[in-house]
């Protein structure tokens, strides 16, 4: 089992690495001092399970499981100080907690529970999707910058654009190509500000700036940077009806 | 003998409305048991007295009944406007008073007009002592049972208002009794504690002794916050110690991420401060510096002297003030401490650059 360890204060690291090291299936892949550390290590590495301190700084445990592609995430026990109101969101079969200070037999009990959850999407899904529900991860994205991730605001995105396993996030100044599939970076953006205008693209509502009709129902989309899309027929009502046409 | 149903419902009536507590409805049934007894008493005298009718006494105390039911309900309705007044029965009393004579003529009038109506429907005349007898003699009751009332009126009445002020008075300590209570919880600082707690948790397992060492800082501090309720002022020496305590512990936690320069004047050392006022200054350096950034980040604490005021500042890097941003818990406390201990006299303030955010406290010398 792969497992990687997220706090900023070195001694709690320290603590959850000696407990968990001497148990003879883990293997501790990473240790992150930071929330982008830690998403970017999991983006890496794709752990088995993560244990995430909630209050670190950059992006805070909550917001990096916010940040996760629902099928693919670790399950994920969250470390905290105090008892969070937004902790106890989580549904305990998706996610464990642990509150500081905890003991080993704690410790030992939250790693009875993510192997019994080990073959389980669903619960790996629920907590991504709680997470969410528990952070303004419609806001913001976060996107790979070179080696490291940074966040970018939703509402610079113009559109998004399936390939294979990537997903191109297209912004007026570049485009980022992540590794999620578009279905789950639409629930995690919200159908609020994005629609589908074909099978393997979305766009940012409001960078839009006009349609034009083509043969057989298809429109095209004048985008606000000037490029053009094609609105295939299937989405157009419930486009043209999402923006009162 | 017709009467006396009325005075055991009457009974009746006054024992649920004991249970209902409410001292209006208990001031009318006493109003109805009052007008009760009058008519039977009444009543019974005239019973010997062959001339007199069986009705004819109802008809005396009830047409008096009902004038000064009016007037009962009009002061009732005017309760209010002398409940201010409560406080200071002569000026109460006399407020009332001041409506007798036009109470004496209503009376009079009022009750004479009915009997002499009611005769007259029975085809008889009431016969009755001349009217300056009768104003001389009818006023003198009217005072009297006025007085009377006024005297019951003004103890229900007190009593709602001691009732009212008593109930007030018992919200008020429930609410300062919550504010003490969220004070001593930010000053305690769950996140602080356990997040202390799990450092000495995971020191103990490589370092024994320096495990030790920070139990023991974590306990002086915990303690330091228990005594702030005993006094108000203490030097600033003491209060350092007690930033000192803390520091060490966050360095503890966040060893390589943050380092602190103190700048004291020695000269300062001795003067008062409000006990625990610079610790929530220091720990917001700690929480919206150094564990919101991912780099180092410097925390400097200086004190000088100025004149005769002395001014404690306290900055760190890696943190702005947002625009529109807002005075948490711990700087409101802050402030309105300073407030009442310093009368206005005293300033915190927080200003922003790139370099980071400070918090500056000036204190003037304390004339004791």
């Amino acid at each position: 089992m792969r497992v990687l360890i997220a706090d900023d204060e070195s001694p709690a690291r320290d603590k959850l690495q000696r407990w968990l090291g001497e148990q003879a299936d883990i293997d501790v892949v990473a240790r992150s001092e930071d929330g982008l550390q830690a998403a970017a290590a999991i983006e890496e590495l794709r752990p088995d399970v993560a244990y995430l301190d909630i209050q670190m700084p950059g992006l805070n445990g909550l917001e990096v499981a916010a940040q996760l592609e629902q099928d693919t995430a670790p399950l994920i026990v969250f470390v905290t100080a105090f008892d969070e109101h937004a902790v106890k969101a989580f549904d305990l079969n998706a996610v464990d907690y642990l509150l500081k200070p905890y003991d080993k037999d704690r410790l030992l009990r939250s790693l009875i529970r993510v192997r019994d959850r080990l073959g389980s999407t669903e619960s790996r899904a629920s907590a991504v999707t709680t997470a969410r529900g528990q952070t303004n991860s419609s806001d913001r994205l976060l996107v790979p910058e070179g080696e490291r991730l940074q966040l970018i605001d939703s509402t610079s995105i113009d559109w998004l654009e399936a390939d294979d396993n990537y997903v191109r996030v297209h912004t007026a100044q570049r485009v980022y190509m992540l590794r999620r599939t578009l279905q789950d970076l639409l629930s995690q953006l919200g159908e609020q500000r994005f629609a589908r205008i074909h099978k393997s693209a979305a766009v940012n509502i409001s960078a839009i700036s006009s349609f034009t009709p083509l043969f057989k129902g298809d429109y095209e989309v004048q985008m606000r940077t000037g490029q053009v899309l094609r609105l295939s027929r299937r989405f157009k009502d419930a486009l043209f009806a999402r923006m009162g046409r | 003998m017709a009467v006396a149903p009325t005075v055991i419902s009457a009974t009746g009536t006054h024992r649920s409305v004991a249970a209902l507590a409410s001292s209006q409805r208990v001031l009318l049934v006493i109003w109805a048991l009052f007008w009760s007894i009058m008519a039977m008493v009444a009543v019974q005298e005239q019973l010997k007295n062959s001339h007199v009718r069986w009705w004819e006494p109802l008809l005396w105390e009830g047409s008096s009944c009902a004038v000064a039911t009016c007037w009962m309900l009009l002061q009732r309705r005017a309760k209010r406007r002398y409940a201010q007044y409560l406080d200071q029965p002569l000026r109460w009393f006399w407020y009332q008073a001041r409506w007798l004579p036009l109470l004496i003529v209503t009376f009079v009038g009022g009750i004479y007009s009915i009997r002499h109506g009611v005769y007259a429907l029975t085809s008889e005349t009431y016969e009755h002592w001349p009217w300056p007898y009768i104003f001389v003699y009818e006023g003198f009751k009217v005072v009297m049972f006025t007085g009377l009332w006024l005297g019951i009126i003004f103890g229900f009445d007190s009593f709602e208002l001691w009732q009212a002020q008593r109930r007030h008075l018992l919200e008020l300590q429930k609410t300062l009794a919550e504010a003490q209570l969220s004070q001593l919880k930010a000053q305690l600082r769950p996140h602080f504690f356990f997040n202390a707690l799990n450092t000495i948790s995971a020191l103990m397992h490589v370092d024994v002794e320096r495990a030790d060492r920070l139990l023991a800082r974590l306990g002086d501090l915990l303690r330091a916050s228990l005594q702030t309720s005993d006094q108000e002022l203490t030097s600033l020496r003491e209060e350092l110690r007690t930033l000192e305590l803390f520091v060490q512990i966050m360095q503890e936690r966040f060893a390589d991420r943050v380092s602190l320069a103190w700048n004291i004047d020695p000269r300062a050392l001795d003067r008062k401060i409000p006990v625990m006022l610079l610790q929530p200054l220091l720990e917001n350096a700690f929480k919206h510096g150094v564990e919101r950034s991912v780099g180092p980040v410097n925390i400097a604490v200086s004190a000088n002297l100025e004149g005769e005021s002395l001014i404690v500042a306290i900055s760190n890097t890696g943190s702005t003030l947002a625009s529109g941003y807002r005075y948490g818990v711990g700087l409101t406390n802050c402030r309105e401490r300073l407030n009442v201990i310093y009368d206005g006299q005293a300033a915190l303030e927080l200003t922003s650059d790139p370099g980071g955010v400070t918090a500056k406290v000036t204190l003037p010398e304390l004339k004791s």
